[in-house]
């Protein structure tokens, strides 16, 4: 399958190249160059430019949106909702059925569901509150929903929260892991966050529930305070670290 | 009170300015071709938006066919600029925003249905004007939700008719809303007591009349009800339908 990846460079994207290379031909994108010796099609592009993500498009089969900039009180918005707008034209323009989109948990679960409730799943209403970046990526999944509402292609949403290094564990910026102390209720390795993308990217579409389905991407944990059995029931996503160490204080770390 | 009216420049922004004749009125638009007493300012995050909001009572904010340009442009308006204008107004503790949305959102509807508040809109892709419009009531909808402020988002009908509403029945389009009965309601919606969020359906009664009214004759009593025949019960206000 052909497959541009929107922002592929930043912190998701190489473990989602990593977890595609041998099976589908790439074209990855991003405002920031790649490192040295990266082995696909590369274009230098910002997914808040509406010509250039419709020239990426042309000839894709899928269009994965990794793209994200949490902070700026402007680009946030550009990249975040407007992007998801570019892209969701692009795949109308260009007959591309299969859009995978990817935000943070609290574009859908914001305050007011997570410091409240649990069992808390991906098909519920979003409740993203009004942190710049939650609204913002909560917007643009909006945008993506009308877009499937409105024509004849599939976009499937994995949200991500917490992401942890598969050998230490470690969280993004994270000095020092404190096993056996728990963590976020809503946690993956780097390594199955990739993957959890190629089963996006591989699903039937005719297995999919509606033509846009939202998933909770985290591994098997015991907390109950997210679901996450869709992803595995639907995409057949398999995660292959539990991070056990983390939540079980019987679990040896050596 | 002291209310500011965005899109000023706009048609629909000027009708609406021009229903507040009551109020102390402070009209703002984006910085290209501001005139006749209307602040320029283009809702970043800075002071200056800051400074706008300040003092002000009650934000009328245009969201449909307040501005004009492509989806990029409109995008923009209604997802950045109004998430700037609304943090600014939650934190000068402005009590409420008026959202000037549109029944448009509802038109896909068959006219044969009870279509009120509480059927979902469904907004066109290919319309960048309703699907921005659609995005600005979302984003309104959470500083509602995080209590940061009250919002009313007034769904108006069309056509839109200068005068009273026998020329906007006269037109005989089912969902015409004449500009006293925008009056009368935008008035209503600053004074009255509202919920922290509430939908509210605008359009002038008339025969066949497309949109049904609950909210607004709930909350702001529009349409004013018929006068009771002789003889007949007086309905409870509030009373199960």
């Amino acid at each position: 399958m052909k497959v541009l990846l929107l922002g592929g460079n930043g912190m998701l994207g190489p473990w989602v190249v990593k977890a595609m290379a041998d099976r589908h031909q790439l074209r990855v994108t991003d405002v920031n160059e790649p490192r040295k010796g990266f082995k696909h099609e590369f274009r230098n592009l910002d997914a808040s430019n509406l010509d250039a993500v419709l020239r990426a498009a042309e000839g894709m089969d899928c269009i994965v949106n990794l793209s994200v900039l949490r902070h700026d009180r402007k680009l946030a918005w550009d990249v975040s909702t407007r992007g998801n707008y570019n892209m969701m034209a692009a795949a109308v323009e260009h007959g591309i059925r299969r859009v995978v989109n990817t935000g943070p948990h609290f574009q859908l679960s914001g305050p007011q569901y997570e410091d409240w409730d649990f069992g808390l799943n991906p098909d519920m209403p979003p409740q993203p509150g009004t942190r710049l970046y939650a609204l913002s990526k909560a917007m643009g999944q909006e945008i993506c929903r009308v877009f499937a509402e409105r024509h004849d292609l599939y976009v499937i949403t994995l949200l991500y929260y917490n992401m942890k290094l598969p050998g230490s564990l470690a969280a993004p910026l994270e000095k020092q892991v404190n096993y056996h102390d728990d963590m976020t209720p809503f946690s993956l390795a780097w390594t199955d966050c990739g993957e959890a993308v190629r089963c996006a990217v591989e699903v039937e579409l005719s297995k999919l529930p509606s033509r846009c389905e939202t998933f909770h991407t985290f591994s098997d944990i015991p907390h109950d305070k997210f679901k996450s059995d869709k992803i595995q029931r639907v995409l057949g996503f398999r995660p292959r670290y539990h991070l056990e160490a983390m939540w079980n204080k019987g679990y040896k770390t050596t | 009170m002291k209310i500011l009216v965005t899109s000023a420049m706009s048609a629909m922004g000027r009708t609406v300015a021009g229903a507040l004749k009551k109020h102390d009125v402070k009209l703002t638009d984006l910085t290209g071709g501001c005139t006749g007493g209307i602040v320029a300012n283009n809702l970043n995050h800075d002071a200056e938006t800051d400074r706008l909001v300040d003092g002000v009572e009650a934000i009328i904010h245009t969201g449909y066919e307040g501005q004009e340009g492509d989806a990029s442009s409109l995008l923009d308006y209604y997802s950045r600029r109004t998430y700037n204008l609304l943090l600014a107004a939650s934190n000068a503790r402005v009590d409420r925003c008026i959202y000037i949305s549109t029944l448009k959102l509802l038109q896909d509807y068959e006219e044969n249905l009870t279509v009120t508040e509480r059927w979902r809109s469904h907004p066109p892709s290919n319309d960048p004007a309703l699907l921005a419009c659609h995005i600005g009531e979302l984003v309104c909808k959470e500083f509602a939700r995080d209590r940061l402020i009250k919002v009313a988002t007034l769904r108006l009908g069309w056509p839109i008719v200068t005068g009273q509403r026998s020329k906007a029945t006269a037109t005989g389009e089912t969902a015409a809303l004449a500009t006293d009965d925008l009056a009368t309601v935008l008035n209503a919606a600053l004074g009255a007591k509202i919920e922290q969020w509430q939908d509210v359906h605008v359009q002038s009664p008339a025969p066949g009349q497309r949109y049904l009214l609950h909210a607004a004759q709930k909350l702001f009593s529009f349409p004013v009800p018929p006068p009771t025949p002789p003889g007949q019960p007086v309905a409870r206000k509030g009373a199960r339908r």
